[in-house]
């Protein structure tokens, strides 16, 4: 009988979620404040598919956390 | 003991495109591009895993910083998913040569027009030098029509890469 493989978006970490939730949230208020709102919606729909970032998965969530992080430095004035 | 060569940029131009010499995939982009008047649409879509974007924002000779490298970019099969999912920096091609050698594309791709050309290149990625030719067409896009915001689009083809 096979192992079933345990690929890296099946390994839930209690609470990890939640924390990138927060940090979208504050990331999201940053990305206001330096008027890249439009940047943001624009990532969310071409590469997500989805208008809020709420919808995305938690791995996706980490993954679009990291695009904007970037995106804040590639916009820094 | 490896040496890097020459690296030679040449501007084709856009005609080069429209007269079927570039790229089949890289042609789509274009033209899908073109008939949106460099406004992001969702025809965009289908062609971001081949994209790599980067801001407006030049600085001295340097290209502008990277924000997002599609999952099959010509950006990530070179230089690896370390880099491409790095975030602590601003995120910049590893090799400062090619960098400040590309910077005139960037500029004209603003300033100017849509950008396509050739370049040969010897590349320094992490220490092993690799010597590539590759096609890159780098379009100026705004997000929404009335965004004051724009990004730069580089859709990069590898024709060949070889290592020392």
């Amino acid at each position: 009988m096979h192992t079933p493989l345990c690929f890296r978006s099946e390994i839930h970490v209690p609470g990890l979620g939640n924390s990138v939730k927060q940090d979208l949230k504050t990331l999201k208020a940053t990305v206001d404040e330096r008027n890249l709102t439009d940047m943001w919606d624009m990532m969310l729909m071409l590469d997500y598919n989805v208008a809020n970032a709420d919808d995305l998965s938690p791995e996706t969530r980490e993954e679009f956390y990291g695009i904007i992080s970037l995106l804040l430095k590639a916009f820094k004035e | 003991m490896p040496t890097k060569n020459e690296t030679v940029f040449t501007e084709l131009g856009t005609r080069a495109i429209e007269k079927g010499l570039a790229d089949p995939q890289l042609t789509a982009f274009y033209d899908s591009m073109m008939s949106s008047s460099g406004l992001v649409s969702d025809k965009i879509r289908e062609h971001m895993p081949y994209l790599s974007l980067c801001s407006d924002k030049l600085i001295k000779n340097y290209p502008p910083p990277i924000f997002y490298v599609g999952r099959r970019s010509s950006q990530r099969v070179l230089f690896g998913e370390d880099w491409a999912m790095q975030q602590d920096q601003e995120l910049k091609t590893p090799d400062p040569d090619l960098e400040e050698a590309s910077t005139a594309a960037y500029r004209a791709a603003l300033s100017g027009g849509p950008y396509y050309g050739y370049a040969r290149a010897s590349i320094d990625i992490g220490g092993k030098i690799v010597d590539i030719a590759f096609e890159r067409l780098i379009i100026a896009l705004r997000p929404s029509p009335k965004s004051e915001r724009r990004f730069c689009a580089y859709f990069g083809v590898i024709q060949d890469l070889q290592q020392q």
